[in-house]
Parts: C-alpha cells; structure tokens; sequence
C-alpha cells in the first residue's frame, strides 16, 4: 500500500517546463523520504518526471494515467 | 585566489576567442546601449545598462590581459576575481541579461554584451554558480535519452490518445501522429506538451506531409547554461535520431532558442548533418503561400498582436514568415511599437522564465513589453516561443493586462478547420475563403 504524501501538488493546466520547476521547488518542503503526489495533464510529464527523477537521485515512486490526468508519486531521497 | 575563482578564470580563458576579445575590447563608453535594453529601460539604474553588466567581466579580463591593469589595476579599473563575485556575476549573467542582443544591435561599435554574458555563464555553470533548475532541466533531458526504454511506452500511448484528437479535429478516422518512422522525409521535434503537437499533426495532415514526430523535446537547457557538453549531449538527441531515421528535413515546433540551437549551431557542431532545419513558422507560411491550406480569418477575429522572440526575430531572421501568417489568419492584426528585429524582449529569455526565485525580477523587466502591448489594444498576443508564451502570460495577470496568450499555429488551425467547416457546408467555396497565390 502507499504512504500517505507529505504534500499533493495540482499541476493540471502546466506545460513545460513548469511541472518540473515545481516539483523542484517542492521537494524542498518535505523531509528526506517524505512523499510528494502530483496531478497532471502535459503529456510531457511522462517523459519529463522519470528523467528529473532519475539526474537528481530521487525516486518516481509511480506515475500512471488516470483518464485525461496523469497521477505521479515521487519520494525525496536526498 | 580559491580553487573555484581559478577553475572559472581557466573556462573564462578558454572561451576567449576573437569574437569575444572584440567585445571585451571596443566598447567606447558611450552609453548608447542603456536605453535599448529592456531591463535598464524597466528600472534606469545604471547597473543595468549593458555596458555596465559587461564591466563585470571586464574588470577580471584587465587584470590579466590589460598591461596597466596587470601592473596598476585601480588606473583602470582592473581587479582580480574572487569568490564574491562570482555571485554577483550569476545574478548579472543569469539574472539581468535575457542575451537578447539588442543592445548589439544598437550600439554603434557592434559590442555583442550577449556574448560576453554567455562567456560569463560558461565559467560559472563550470563551478556549480549556475541555477539549480537550469542545470536541473538540461540534466533531465540528457537522461531522457539514457532512459528512452523506460519512458517510450509511456509517451507513444499518450500520443496514440492525441491522435485520437486529431482524428476528431480532421474528420479523419486514418489520421495518424507517427512517431518512429524511418524514411519518413519530415522529423518533427516538439515541446514537451500537447500543445505543439496537435496543431502541428492537423497541419501536417493538411498538406499531406510525409512526417514522424520526435521521442525528444526541442528545448535545450544546456544552451542557456552556456555548457557546450550539455548542449551537444541534448542537440546529439534529435541529429542521432534524424539519422537513424533518415529524414531529409527537421521541422522544429514554435521554439525561440530550439531553433537558434539546431538552425544555426548544431550544424556546426556535428560532422554529419545532412538535413535541412526549419521552423514550422517557416513550412507553414510556405504553405500558405502555394495556397495549400483553406484558411478563414474569421475564425481568428479579436485584435492579434505578435511578439517577435528574440532569438526567431532578431537573432534568426524569422521577420516576414509570422507576418504572412497572421495576415493570412486573423482578421485584425496590428503590429507592436517596435517590432521585427527591433522589438524589445519580453524579459523572461534564456531560462529566465524556469528560475522561481527570480520571479519579480523578470516581472519587473517585462515592464516595457507590457507596454507595447497595452498600446496596441490587443486582445491576443502571439508569440512563437515558449519561453516568451510563458512569460508574457504571467506579465497578463501580474500586471492586468487581460490578454490572452496565443502560438501562432493555434490560430492557423483555427483558421483552417473553419474554412473546412464551410467547405464541408457550402455547395460553392466561398469567396472570403483566404487563398493565397502561389509565391
Ligand atoms: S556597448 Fe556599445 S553602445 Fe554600449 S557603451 Fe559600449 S560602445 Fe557604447
Ligand atoms: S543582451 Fe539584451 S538583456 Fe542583455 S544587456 Fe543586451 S539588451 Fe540587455
């Protein structure tokens, strides 16, 4: 089952490459293994969140479609 | 001199070539630059000017390569660089110059300021002075392509879900955004977003192009970062995969620095570059001109303006192609004050627009755009960038201008799905339907 996020980010109607920008910018507010659960409509960031994920060592914990919204899960690991 | 301050004197000297030695070298002080650029014109202090922003650099380069500044550094205003500065640098270098060039353009020695910023970013991207989000973003998209097998079922399946749009938007239940196709003669690369596909995929359906649309993203990070690696690494994406695929042509999406980057640096960085490089400002206004596409301009009737990204405008030379757009499209379309390649920046270029903190200073910059644009009585502003889309939206709603932000293929396909509406309903094409004649 998964944890409760720390924080839920609504990053519907964001194109690129603001859904990133923010994430950065929230990553910060939660603590080192704190979780993060944003919404999202840019097909972009299918693409953009794995690859942020993986050049900063954070973890994409899921990151799935959910009719015309894409649902993602980040863990901080640093 | 710390470690840091000696590794960004030794980036700094590397990158000294003629072009950038002319700069530092003949600026006569004249002034002449202040007003031309849009960041002094916001906020007249003289730190602003952009002459003044060049002395930053100037004072280290005298220390070294000026004979009196190296034996009596105060009679000309030499001095060594230390680590403060290297902080201020990013601020000036990052924060205070878009590299837009127009004070380039308007100083009478030619002095390129833009470059000697660019030089200024180099070295402090090379010790970690660089904003975290740009390095961030370049970053991403090099590990874009090192994780291509992860994201690639991901992306193809949301573009199988946009062709189902652009099924419903052309009436055609063949139409198809291909992705991956070799031999194809068009690569198309976007951004990441919907928003540059779709459009692009109706118009190319129109023609009848023969096309395949990018894994990549035309944006390039490692541009604004002034890191030549990064830059490479991420243009490397899109040539590696026109190659392998065979095109003859790339199509870039509406993209200021995408296209500065693969029209006029990539072909010199790569050996191999057989294919040609345009904007779809460029195809499309082609288009309109054999008379290839039905358009409607009044689909379009609310009062457009354009705004002239600097790196397409002033820099590309793309200054005609939107114009035979807009005029072909919409139904009011009035020019800003100035405009083409002396139009002002909108304040949020070169990654200014991806920086949080920065903000209030890219909302203060974009005062003289803001401006230009009340003058004209606009309802919508196009611009073809972005980066300026982007910026000139937040400018909107910072300073109530109550403009709606628009790409200017948007507006093409509003224009042409209108004029095939009507076809589709009139017995006769109708005599408003814009045609224009073959060039
Ligand atoms: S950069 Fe050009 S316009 Fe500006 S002060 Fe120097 S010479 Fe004059
Ligand atoms: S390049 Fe543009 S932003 Fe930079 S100093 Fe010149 S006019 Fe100002």
């Amino acid at each position: 089952m998964e944890m409760k996020p720390d924080l839920t980010l609504d990053l519907k109607g964001l194109l690129c490459p603001m859904p990133v920008v923010k994430i950065n910018q929230a990553i910060k507010n939660v603590p080192i293994g704190g979780i993060i659960e944003a919404y999202a409509t840019d097909p972009g960031v299918m693409a953009d969140i794995p690859a942020w994920c993986r050049s900063t060592g954070n973890e994409l914990v899921t990151i799935e479609k959910q009719d015309k919204v894409i649902r993602f899960v980040v863990r901080r690991l640093k | 001199m710390s470690e840091r301050v000696q590794q960004a004197l030794a980036v700094f000297e590397k990158s000294l070539d003629r072009r950038l030695l002319a700069a530092l070298e003949v600026c006569a002080r004249c002034g002449i630059c202040a007003e031309s650029c849009h960041v002094f014109a916001a906020e007249p202090d003289f730190r602003n000017a952009p002459a003044a922003k060049a002395e930053a650099v100037r004072r280290f380069y005298r220390r070294v390569h000026d004979p009196i500044g190296r034996l009596f550094p105060w009679w000309v205003g030499a001095k060594d660089l230390s680590e403060a500065d290297l902080e201020e640098l990013a601020e000036i270098a990052f924060g205070a110059c878009t590299l837009c060039r127009r004070c380039t353009m308007n100083c009478p020695m030619g002095v390129d300021t833009a470059l000697i910023m660019r030089a200024a970013r180099a070295m402090l991207t090379a010790v970690g002075k660089a904003p975290e989000m740009l390095t961030q973003l370049a970053d991403a998209a090099i590990a874009r392509e090192e994780n291509l097998e992860f994201f690639r079922e991901f992306y193809i399946d949301q573009i199988r879900e946009l062709e189902r749009e652009l099924q419903e938007q052309t009436g055609d239940p063949d139409a198809r955004i291909p992705v991956e196709k070799a031999g194809a003669e068009i690569l198309y690369v976007a951004l990441s977003g919907a928003h540059t596909i779709l459009p692009a995929a109706v118009l190319f359906h129109a023609v009848g192009a023969d096309w395949t649309l990018s894994l990549f993203e035309a944006a390039n990070y490692g541009y604004f970062l002034a890191d030549l690696q990064r830059a490479k690494a991420i243009a490397r994406r899109i040539v590696d995969e026109a190659r392998r695929l065979g095109v003859k042509e790339i199509i870039l999406a509406e993209c200021g620095h995408a296209y500065t980057v693969l029209r006029w640096e990539a072909p010199n960085w790569f050996d191999d570059f057989p294919f040609r490089v345009r904007s779809i400002i460029e195809a499309a206004a082609e288009w309109i001109q054999q008379g290839r596409l039905p358009l409607d301009p009044s689909a379009n009737p609310e009062p457009v303006t354009y705004h002239d990204s600097c790196n397409l405008g002033r820099n590309g030379g793309l200054l005609e192609e939107p114009r035979i757009i807009l005029r072909a499209v919409v139904q009011d379309f009035r020019e800003m004050s100035p405009n083409r390649a002396e139009n002002f920046c909108c304040g949020g270029g070169a990654g200014l627009v991806a920086v949080p903190e920065w903000y209030e200073k890219r909302m203060r910059a974009g005062r003289r755009k803001v401006e230009q644009i009340r003058q004209t009585g606009a309802r919508i502003v196009v611009a073809s960038c972005d980066n300026c889309r982007l910026q000139l939206g937040d400018l909107s709603e910072y300073y109530g201008l109550g403009v709606r932000v628009s790409g200017l293929m948007d507006l093409v396909v509003n224009a042409y799905l209108a004029a095939r509406r009507m076809k589709a309903t009139a017995p006769v094409a109708p005599t408003w339907v814009h045609a224009v004649e073959p060039a």
